[in-house]
């Protein structure tokens, strides 16, 4: 029974990690950027979100207002700084988003004060339990979420005409542009798809874990790790990876002298997932030209 | 030591100016209160807090800044002005003791006040030390602060307050298994909740500590180990945001009668009540470890109205806020007692030193500093009930038993001190 409280505890929370991860590999599939400002953006979503429903506005569109924030400071991103850096080494690329994701945190910081503030859903009202423990809506809708846009990538990767492109993107950025794909436009939209998840988790987080930018911001790394087990590529393989790691780190909370070492749980994993998967010697950050 | 003349008829002022305070409770009452702005020389005072991600430590240094101006409109320290200089570590280490030693170095500060930095304290005080220089902080919350010889604070931190919280829970809500949820930094939740379960075993009850990391997302886990550890007690030895984030786990588990709640000071902050709703009413005890926000007292309302007249807009109004006001007053009251034209640090810190049996109503008891390897002169809070988006006092001020005060009792009673 116990173990079962754990580890559904761990799924909730393995749900975030797995949402952010999915948005991450996501643009990293058909840009090339591993964007470690993704977590920025998911706390400038979430303070916006908040701040809309302190202007008074309704509950939804303060919810849309972070998707849509969370896509726009993606596609400010992608569109602006990104192409500058299009033909760099990936690790450039990387680093590149982490002075984006320190400004977008000063900015947070400029607009926002350090002050208590919560932002509640309806949906965190509503929940079932299961083996005691009682999962919201809120919790639900995360899972359901990351799930769905797992299944909803896959499909759209496969079967629609831009998600061809990307992929082409994703497996020759020379060649696609060689075939006349137009690759700004296609980027932008990955951004924006990539940027709209940040916003969502944003949203979730806010609601879930607390309202706090910097722990938003610093959920990236968890969410790496996630997308480190699909090794950047994989959307159901990170899917796996961010559930694996929530249920791991809860799991170990059952062991008391585990229990300190929780936080370092997504790192080993992800470690232990590249030692595991670089078997065959393809180096995870090499490109493909 | 050698008093001017102009010294003798300032300290006569003050006398009057002290005595008048409650009467003008909303006129703020600073220093001399002679309302003639000083000219004189500055005497130049340091001030170093924490203000960036994760946290705002400034309400200390604001309250400072806010007490010294005022001050300086009202005849400075026997005609000098203070010249307040404040930096802000920004919780870097490296930019703490860069600070410290421009404040203590090049500037040649004659002590620091209001300063609320846990990662300034850390770093420095072993400079303070070297220095010879005092500080009279207002936002502690790590071992450091309250272990060294130079750092004395007007404001608790955790260990006497979280003590506090479980003596009205052991006391009052009958617990016999209480849960310390902290951080997982050694001198800070590691410290202090091994004292909380010192405590308990002292009254021969049982305490465990669940130490969490600071950017933790799963505070389900944690509260599920507490429920798995079988306690009937939490403390949250933790900042009012993550605080909050735990109860909401709390309140999604339906774990508010599953234990009894208490907390030390940080949830006791304005911002609290507008995030936590009703379903904590009559469920939720704080220990403060100042006087409460609206408390009648003359101090409390005297700091109150210098922060109205001479506070910046979005000055923090909190714990650490009224603790800087406490320690800028008593520190502008041991620097009037000095000859103008013969402060520099030695005298400042001697005069500091030198602070006994200094009053507030914002404390439970009175103020001292002594010369000592350590200080923790405020160990005696009251407790509220968090009720319809208010506090209200349950238990009025109280001491706390612990062997950790042991050495600080032999201060007190070396100075003759009735604490």
């Amino acid at each position: 029974m116990v173990y079962g409280l754990f580890f559904v505890s761990g799924l909730a929370v393995g749900s975030l990690y797995a949402l952010g991860g999915i948005g991450l590999v996501i643009l990293r599939n058909s840009t090339g950027v591993l964007n470690f400002s993704y977590g920025a953006i998911a706390a400038a979503s979430a303070m916006f979100a908040w701040q809309v429903t302190e202007w008074g506005l309704p509950g939804i569109v303060s919810w849309l207002s972070a998707v849509l924030v969370g896509a726009a400071l993606s596609i400010f991103y992608g569109r602006f700084v990104a192409p500058a850096l299009a033909w760099r080494e990936p690790a450039v690329k990387a680093v590149a988003t982490l002075g984006y994701m320190l400004i977008l945190l000063g900015l947070i910081g400029l607009i926002w004060d350090d002050a208590l503030r919560k932002i509640a859903l309806p949906s965190d009202k509503i929940g079932v339990s299961l083996f005691g423990v009682r999962v919201t809506l809120t919790r639900i809708i995360a899972f359901a979420v990351s799930i769905g846009a797992v299944v909803g990538m896959v499909q759209y990767l496969r079967r629609s005409h831009t998600g061809l492109n990307m992929r082409a993107l994703a497996d020759n950025r020379d060649h696609a542009a060689l075939l006349g794909i137009a690759i700004v436009k296609t980027e932008t939209l990955a951004w924006g798809i990539s940027g709209a998840l940040a916003g969502f988790t944003g949203l979730i987080f806010g609601s879930l874990v607390r309202l706090e930018p910097t722990v938003i911001t610093f959920m990236v790394i968890p969410a790496t790790a996630a997308a480190i087990c699909g090794r950047l590529r994989s959307l159901p393989m990170t899917l796996a990876g961010g559930l694996f790691i929530g249920v791991v780190e809860s799991m170990l909370t059952l062991y008391r002298p585990g229990a300190s070492l929780r936080t370092m749980a997504p790192f080993v994993i992800a470690a232990l997932v590249i030692l595991w998967m670089q078997r065959d010697q393809q180096l995870t950050f090499a490109t493909d030209s | 030591m050698r008093f001017s003349a102009n010294s003798f008829v300032a300290a006569i002022a003050y006398c009057f100016a002290s005595l008048a305070m409650p009467a003008l409770a909303d006129d703020p009452s600073c220093g001399l209160g002679t309302e003639v702005m000083a000219t004189g020389e500055p005497i130049k005072v340091g001030g170093i807090n924490g203000n960036a991600p994760p946290g705002d430590f400034s309400g200390g240094t604001d309250a400072a800044a806010a007490y010294f101006s005022c001050v300086n409109a009202q005849g400075g320290v026997n005609g000098r002005p203070i010249e307040y200089i404040v930096e802000n570590d920004q919780w870097n280490p490296e930019l703490a003791g860069q600070v410290a030693t421009k404040l203590v170095k090049d500037e040649g500060v004659v002590a620091l006040v209001g300063n609320g930095s846990v990662v300034s304290m850390a770093v420095n005080a072993d400079l303070y030390r070297d220095e010879g220089v005092m500080v009279m902080a207002s936002g502690c919350a790590i071992s450091e602060c309250y272990e060294s010889s130079n750092i004395v604070s007007s404001n608790q931190g955790p260990l006497p307050s979280g003590i506090g919280a479980l003596t009205y829970a052991v006391e009052e809500l009958g617990s016999e298994y209480a849960a310390c949820i902290g951080f997982n930094i050694p001198n800070n939740g590691g410290w202090a909740c091994d004292w909380m379960n010192k405590f308990m075993e002292s009254k021969g009850l049982k305490g465990t500590s669940i130490l969490m990391d600071p950017t933790a997302v799963d505070l389900n886990s944690v509260y599920l180990q507490a429920l798995a550890e079988g306690v009937d007690t939490i403390l949250l030895m933790l900042p009012a945001a993550p605080a909050i984030g735990l109860l909401k786990v709390a309140e999604e588990q339906g774990g508010r009668d599953l234990f009894k709640w208490v907390s030390p000071t940080p949830l006791y902050d304005p911002g609290v009540a507008e995030v936590l709703g009703d379903y904590w009413n009559d469920n939720l005890y704080i220990n403060i470890e100042l006087a409460p926000f609206g408390s009648e007292g003359a101090d409390n309302k005297n700091w109150v109205a210098v922060m109205d007249a001479y506070g910046q807009d979005g000055d923090r109004r909190d714990t650490f806020s009224q603790s800087g006001y406490v320690s800028a007053r008593f520190f502008v009251e041991a620097l009037l007692k000095l000859d103008p034209n013969a402060i520099d640090r030695a005298a400042v810190t001697k005069a500091i030193q030198g602070i006994s049996n200094a009053e507030s109503d914002l404390l439970c008891k009175p103020y001292y500093v002594g010369d000592a390897d350590r200080h923790m002169p405020n160990h005696a809070g009251r407790m509220v009930a968090y009720s319809g988006g208010a506090f209200n006092i349950v238990r009025d001020c109280y001491d706390i038993e612990s062997s950790y005060l042991d050495p600080i009792r032999q201060q007190e009673a070396a100075l003759g001190i009735n604490q």
